[in-house]
């Protein structure tokens, strides 16, 4: 159960705040009453972060909320440990708890200087592979530079094969889960760091 | 034919293919029962009652019901991951879906629900009355077979208007429409016919006579697949808005015993004839002049199953597993007497002054009522947000009494300790209390057209506040 509230704290206030918006769906702006809850739920999110963003955007159709985690230049802070529930296997049997799990889309980013991994998560629960079939070579590796597009791994559910595709372009900083590893929907698959602008692909 | 596990063994993993109460409904029955249970959860109910107080859980899809709860491959994979033996598919979702039950039984997992064969004749509404008719089931005049537009047209003329035009596949009161007369009637049923194909991907619709004033009663059977079937009485759900129940009761209020015996009787004849197996329910119309007629069978267990098991003592979720699990039934029919009577209210995020329309929101306090003989069975926590996606039901509010008034009178107790407070969610509450102070209701004179009378009548403005 600690690893659950330990790492979910950020993710709950997050939830909390996703819900009070997403119910302006009905509504072609939010009422006042919502407003007022939507600015206490960030101010409950800002004030349960370990350390504070350099820029919250909130924007309320379809409910983006961006966080901005860059550090100005200057004598180095000390981090705190990013904030990364592990992509746990489900159903030891010991726990008794149910498995903390990580959100589909825009994680909260582990603070660094000008680091913002990006996850590539899991579009269905079944098994993950790093590639197309057995002993073929992997979609990718880590250093390997993505596209937006570009598939990365498989996810099969009920013998059907799902490609995981990466949204945006970058490089694999890490694979996360294990090649034939069973995944929940959302888990963290791929970390990717930001693309090489300045190397033109090598290849 | 289930699959070759050794079915006199409870299963020791099962897997709850559902959220809101009833999934919470089902783990408190493992977690009794000594069974594991597996919770599946969409990103929205991440935090739920199911989620927090089952053994295991898996994130299954996003909040979309098409993407998670009615997502067959990712609960299958969810249930391959954890190694659970069984799935209780809870009510709506994919709990009528006989390919659901089907694709189980190919992954060696049971489906806690009656065979697939039972579950296709008597889901597909036709194929129900067609069956019904052949074991002797009173029907309202009507239509065995899908008909065409001009032959329903001539058909509807001949059994006398108004009409109920039902799609085959429909259920929870949607997909099915009233035409008062023949003008009415082609519209009528072409847009039932579109609706049908929308939501049921189905535009089989039959038609008939639609009763008017009428009871909505039905029985619960319970069968083993061993050839033991027994019935547990009857259910009044006749408070209804837009088809869907609001209130019910057991046993059936001021209908004649030998009546309520006779379609308990013919329930499990008709059961056992479309070899049904599990808890099921047998729907009738019932008319003031003492005549009733078979509607529909609900192949699951259904969101008011607990005034029944308010007064006859049976757990009828745990029978469900120990028949799903193998075992022949352990009650006799002579062992099931039913005790007092039993009343629950759905309290539901909807707004009656709008035409009982979804009214979504984040509750913030939330305090359930209490004390002697009252079961509060719900999902919700002070802060909850009700999702725009999911059904509207917050709680079911049961009150069990010796007699009816008792009844009665503890459920006006209980609504009035209930303290629900929103911002924006609009509940079922307040006009649930009207319901039990409403004369009708008290004398059971009530028919399904009382929510529609209460909602006219003049001398009634409800605009809330």
């Amino acid at each position: 159960m600690t690893g659950r509230e330990n790492g979910q704290r950020q993710q709950g206030s997050r939830t909390s705040m996703h819900e009070a918006t997403a119910d302006d769906q009905h509504a072609d702006r939010p009422h006042p009453r919502e407003l007022a809850a939507i600015r206490a739920a960030v101010a409950d999110l800002l004030s349960a972060l370990p350390q504070r963003p350099q820029r919250l955007r909130v924007s309320i159709a379809d409910v983006t909320i961006d966080l901005d985690w860059r550090t100005l230049p200057g004598p180095a802070v000390p981090q705190p440990a990013p904030v990364v529930p592990t992509p746990a296997a489900v159903g030891d049997g010991t726990s008794g708890t149910s498995t903390p799990v990580t959100p589909s889309v825009t994680d909260p980013p582990a603070p660094g200087p000008d680091q913002q991994p990006h996850y590539v998560c899991a579009p269905t629960v079944g098994t993950f592979y790093h590639a197309p079939q057995p002993g073929a070579p992997s979609f990718v590796e880590t250093g390997t530079a993505v596209t937006a597009g570009q598939q990365v791994g498989i996810v099969e559910a009920m013998k059907l094969m799902l490609p995981v595709v990466s949204d945006r372009a970058g490089t694999v900083a890490e694979i996360l889960v294990a090649d034939g590893t069973s995944v929940e929907y959302g888990e963290r698959l791929i970390a990717l760091g930001p693309a090489n602008d300045e190397q033109p692909q090598a290849e | 034919m289930m699959n070759s596990r050794k079915r006199s063994d409870m299963f020791r993993k099962l897997l709850i293919a559902n959220r809101g109460e009833i999934a919470l409904r089902v783990v408190r029955a493992c977690r009794e029962m000594g069974i594991r249970s597996v919770a599946v959860y969409s990103t929205r109910d991440r935090d739920s009652a199911a989620v927090r107080l089952s053994d295991e859980s898996v994130h299954i899809g996003p909040p979309a019901p098409k993407k998670s709860y009615l997502n067959a491959a990712a609960i299958l994979e969810a249930a391959a991951l954890t190694g659970a033996d069984a799935i209780h598919p809870g009510y709506g979702f994919l709990s009528e879906d006989p390919d659901f039950a089907e694709a189980c039984e190919k992954a060696g997992i049971v489906f806690v629900g009656p065979p697939t064969a039972a579950m296709r004749q008597l889901g597909a509404k036709h194929s129900a009355r067609a069956l019904a008719s052949e074991v002797g089931l009173p029907l309202l005049p009507g239509s065995l077979e899908p008909l065409d537009d001009e032959a329903a047209f001539d058909l509807a003329c001949d059994i006398g208007f108004p009409v109920i035009v039902k799609a085959s596949a429909g259920g929870g009161g949607r997909g099915m429409a009233v035409a008062e007369s023949a003008d009415e009637f082609p519209q009528v049923f072409r847009e039932t016919r579109a609706t049908a194909r929308m939501l049921f991907g189905d535009d089989v619709v039959y038609v008939e006579k639609f009763l008017r004033p009428a009871r909505h009663v039905e029985i619960q059977v319970l069968c083993d697949g061993h050839g033991g079937a027994l019935h547990l009485g009857a259910r009044d759900c006749s408070i209804q808005r837009r088809h869907q129940k609001l209130v019910e009761e057991s046993p059936a209020p001021g209908l004649p015993a030998s009546l309520l015996s006779e379609m308990g009787q013919a329930s499990v004849r008709a059961a056992l004839a479309a070899g049904y197996e599990g808890a099921g329910t047998f729907e009738f119309l019932a008319a003031p002049d003492g005549s009733y007629y078979f509607m529909e069978v609900n192949c699951r267990i259904q969101v008011e199953h607990p005034v029944t098991e308010m007064v006859t003592g049976i757990d009828l979720v745990a029978e469900q597993l120990w028949i799903a699990s193998g075992h022949p039934l352990r009650l006799t029919q002579e062992q099931v007497t039913a005790r007092g009577v039993a009343i629950e209210c759905r309290i539901n995020a909807e707004d009656p002054a709008h035409g009982f329309s979804p009214a979504p929101g984040v509750i913030r306090d939330f305090n359930p009522p209490g004390g002697p003989f009252v079961r509060v069975d719900t999902h919700i926590r002070p802060g909850e947000a009700i999702a725009p996606e999911y059904d509207s039901l917050l709680a079911k509010l049961i009150a069990w009494a010796p007699n009816r008034e008792e009844a009665i009178a503890r459920m006006q107790r209980a609504l009035g300790e209930f303290r629900i407070n929103s911002d924006n969610v609009r509940t079922t509450k307040d006009f649930l209390q009207e319901i039990m102070a409403d004369q009708r209701f008290r004398l059971a004179s009530h028919s399904t057209t009382m929510v529609e009378q209460l909602l006219e009548s003049p001398a009634n403005d409800r605009s809330l506040t």
